[in-house]
C-alpha cells in the first residue's frame, strides 16, 4: 500500500495586484484584483514504503510547494492528498507525528539554546520515551559526530554543524516519512558525503520513505533510484534514474592522451572533438552508433596514444537536456 | 510496513511545559542583562522620589495620594514594569518575520500555545527578579504595605492587568501575517500606553476630558487599577467593579486575539509560509 499518494495535486496562490507608485497604492485599497500563479498545476506520484525517491525540478517549478502541501501547512487549491493514510491539512497534528522535515534554508533548531537542549525540546515534543531517545541520540552522534559541539549554542555553530544538528533533529522521534528540502545546500564536500551516509542509512536501516529534492544532482546520484522530474508546476518524467540514463545518456565522452601534441586538426569519423588541448583530446559520441572498442580503434589507426579513459554522461547534464528539450519517450533517438 | 503513529487525541502539556523551561533558560543566559534591568529599576526609583517630592513640596498635595502614597505607587508600578513591560508574544512576530513559523506549523503542537508557553518562561524568569529589586528599594524608599485583602486584590488585578498586556502584544504581534513591519505601531501603543496605563502618572491627575479618553481604553486596566487598588484610591466598594472592567478587557482582547490568530494562521496555509 503507498505511504504517500498524491492525485492531479494542484496549488493556485492569489495576490493582489497592485500598480506602481502613490495612486497605485491609493487605488489598491479600494479595489483589489487579484494575479493567479499556478504553483504547482497537475502532479500525480505514489511512494511506497521506504522508497527514496529524487524531487527534482528548476527553480519555481513547484517542489517546494508540494512539500509544503504534504507537511500539512498549505491547503491544496485541487486533488487528493493522503500521507500514511491521513489529509495532511485536515489532521496537520497527527501529520506532524509521522513526518519529519531538513530544510537547507531554514532551522528548526532553536537558536539560543545549546544543541542538545534543542534535542530535549524535541524528546517533549514528540513525547519520545526517554530510554529510546537516549539510544537514538546515541547512534546520532557517533553517525553525524555530534559529540564536540552538544554543548554549544545553535547560533555558534558553522553551517556544516547545524545542518548534522537539523538532520538528528528531524529523525530524533524515527518518523516513517522524511521531507528533505535542499538538505545540502552551502555544504563543503566532506559535510555533503557525511550528510548523504546519513541519509543512505537512515533509509536502509529504518526504511524510512524519503523525499529529496535537491539541485545538486550528485545527491540524487548516489541516493535515490527514482526520480520525479517537475517542470511548470507538471511531473515531466517518473521513473528509474537508469531508463533516463538509457534514453538520454545516448552520448559518451572518450579521453584520448596521445604520445605527442597534436598539430593541427584532428578528425576521427564518427565522433566529434568537444576539446582539444596539447596531448588531450576529448571526443564526444554516440553510443548506439559506435561503440566505444570500434572509436578507439579508429583512433589507434590514426594517431599514436598512451591513454584512454571514458566518460559516462552524468545525470546533471541529463536533467539540463530535459528542461532544455522537453522530456520525450524514447527521445534517445534524436540526435543532440 | 512501518507501523504509522497517530498522535494522542489529549492535550499533552509537557512540550509546552518544556518551553517555559527552556525560555527561562535562555533568559538566564543574558546575565548582564538581569543587572542592567535591576540597576535601573533602582535609577528609577530614586529618580522619581525626587520629582515626587520637589513637587509635593511646591503644591497642595492631593487627598486621595498623600506623598508617602504616590512614592509607594510610582515604586510598585516599576516593579510592576519588570513583567508588564516585557514582549512576551515578540518571537511570533520574529518567527513571521523570518518564515521559520513555517517549521513550527510541522510540529505536532498548538502553535498559540507555543508562543504563550515561551512568554510565561520569559515572563517568569522576570518576576524572579522582583523580589533583589523591592528588597533593594527599600533602602531608597519606603512603600507603604496595605492590608491582606487590599493585597490580595492587589494581585488579583495584577494578574488581570497582566493578561491585558498579554493579548494586547499578542494582538500587535499577530499584525505582522500582515505587515510584517510592525515596529512603528509598537512604538506608538507603547508610547501611548505608557501615559495612559498610569505607570508613569497616576491617572487621577489628568484633567477630566482625558480621562474619559482613558476610560475608553485598554490600558488603565494594565497599570491603574492595581495601583490604585494598592494605594487605596479605589476603596473596597468598588473593587468588584474595577475587576469587572478589567475581566472585560480580557474577555474582548482575548476573543480579538483569537480571531486574528484563526484569520492569519489561515493566511499562511493558503499563502505559504
Amino acid at each position: 500500500m503507498a505511504i504517500i499518494e498524491a492525485v492531479r495535486l494542484r496549488k493556485v496562490f492569489r495576490s493582489p495586484e497592485r500598480e506602481p507608485g502613490l495612486r497605485g497604492a491609493a487605488k489598491a485599497l479600494f479595489t483589489r484584483r487579484y494575479t493567479e500563479k499556478v504553483a504547482v498545476d497537475d502532479v500525480s506520484f505514489s511512494l511506497e514504503p521506504g522508497e527514496l525517491v529524487g524531487y527534482i525540478g528548476p527553480n519555481g517549478a513547484g517542489k517546494s510547494t508540494t512539500i509544503k502541501m504534504l507537511t500539512g501547512i498549505l491547503v491544496p487549491s485541487g486533488g487528493t492528498l493522503r500521507v500514511a493514510g491521513l489529509v495532511p491539512y485536515e489532521r496537520r497534528m497527527d501529520n506532524a507525528a509521522n513526518i519529519g522535515a531538513v530544510f537547507g534554508q531554514r532551522s528548526q533548531l532553536y537558536w539560543d539554546l545549546p544543541l542538545r537542549e534543542s534535542f530535549e525540546l524535541l524528546r517533549a515534543i514528540y513525547d519520545v520515551p526517554r530510554e529510546r531517545f537516549e539510544r537514538t541520540m546515541k547512534r546520532f552522534a557517533e553517525m553525524l559526530d555530534l559529540e564536540d559541539f552538544l554543548g554549544t549554542p545553535v547560533r555558534q555553530l558553522s553551517l556544516g554543524e547545524r545542518m548534522r544538528g537539523d538532520f538528528a533533529a528531524a529523525m530524533l522521534h524515527d518518523p516513517p516519512i522524511v521531507y528533505l528540502d535542499e538538505p545540502t545546500i552551502g555544504l563543503d564536500v566532506v559535510a555533503k558525503e557525511a550528510i548523504r551516509e546519513f541519509i543512505a542509512q537512515i533509509n536502509r536501516e529504518r526504511g524510512t520513505t524519503v523525499i529529496l529534492t535537491t539541485h545538486d544532482l550528485a545527491d540524487v546520484e548516489r541516493l535515490a533510484r527514482r526520480i520525479i522530474l517537475i517542470d511548470d508546476g507538471r511531473v515531466i518524467y517518473d521513473g528509474g534514474l537508469e531508463r533516463l540514463r538509457e534514453e538520454y545518456g545516448t552520448h559518451r565522452t572518450l579521453v584520448v592522451t596521445l604520445a605527442e601534441p597534436c598539430e593541427g586538426r584532428f578528425d576521427v569519423p564518427g565522433a566529434e572533438v568537444a576539446s582539444l588541448e596539447g596531448c588531450v583530446v576529448r571526443l564526444r559520441f554516440n553510443r548506439r552508433e559506435l561503440t566505444a572498442e570500434a572509436l578507439i580503434r579508429r583512433v589507434t589507426e590514426r594517431y599514436t596514444i598512451s591513454d584512454v579513459s571514458i566518460i559516462e554522461p552524468d545525470i546533471e547534464s541529463i536533467v539540463r537536456r530535459i528542461y532544455l528539450e522537453g522530456y520525450h519517450e524514447g527521445a534517445a533517438a534524436t540526435p543532440s | 510496513m512501518i507501523a504509522v503513529r497517530r498522535a494522542p487525541r489529549r492535550l499533552r502539556i509537557a512540550p509546552y511545559v518544556e518551553f517555559a523551561k527552556r525560555a527561562m533558560a535562555r533568559e538566564a543566559t543574558y546575565r548582564f542583562d538581569v543587572f542592567t534591568s535591576i540597576a535601573s529599576v533602582l535609577v528609577r526609583v530614586y529618580l522619581l522620589k525626587t520629582v515626587w517630592v520637589a513637587l509635593y513640596a511646591r503644591n497642595a498635595a492631593p487627598k486621595e495620594l498623600p506623598l508617602h502614597a504616590i512614592i509607594t505607587y510610582s515604586t510598585v508600578a516599576l516593579l510592576m514594569g519588570l513583567v508588564m513591560d516585557i514582549d512576551q508574544t515578540r518571537s511570533l512576530h520574529d518567527r513571521l518575520h523570518d518564515g521559520s513559523i513555517a517549521t513550527d506549523f510541522m510540529k505536532p503542537i498548538v502553535v498559540p500555545l507555543y508562543f504563550f508557553a515561551d512568554g510565561t518562561g520569559e515572563v517568569l524568569f522576570h518576576a524572579l527578579l522582583i523580589v533583589p529589586s523591592l528588597l533593594l528599594a527599600l533602602f531608597i524608599v519606603h512603600i507603604d504595605v496595605p492590608a491582606p485583602a487590599v493585597l490580595a486584590t492587589f494581585f488579583l488585578s495584577f494578574g488581570l492587568g497582566y493578561c491585558v498586556g498579554l493579548f494586547l502584544n499578542f494582538i500587535l504581534n499577530c499584525t505582522a501575517f500582515w505587515t510584517l513591519e510592525i515596529s512603528a505601531v509598537q512604538m506608538i501603543v507603547t508610547w501611548v500606553s505608557d501615559l495612559l496605563g498610569g505607570e508613569l502618572v497616576p491617572l487621577v491627575f489628568f484633567p477630566a476630558a482625558l480621562q474619559n479618553v482613558v476610560a475608553a481604553l485598554p490600558f488603565a486596566a494594565m497599570f491603574s487599577t492595581p495601583l490604585l487598588i494598592y494605594t487605596g484610591v479605589i476603596p473596597p466598594e468598588r473593587w468588584a467593579a474595577a475587576l469587572g472592567v478589567q475581566a472585560a478587557w480580557v474577555v474582548l482582547l482575548g476573543a480579538l486575539s483569537a480571531a486574528l490568530w484563526r484569520a492569519g494562521a489561515k493566511r499562511i496555509v493558503v499563502q505559504g509560509g
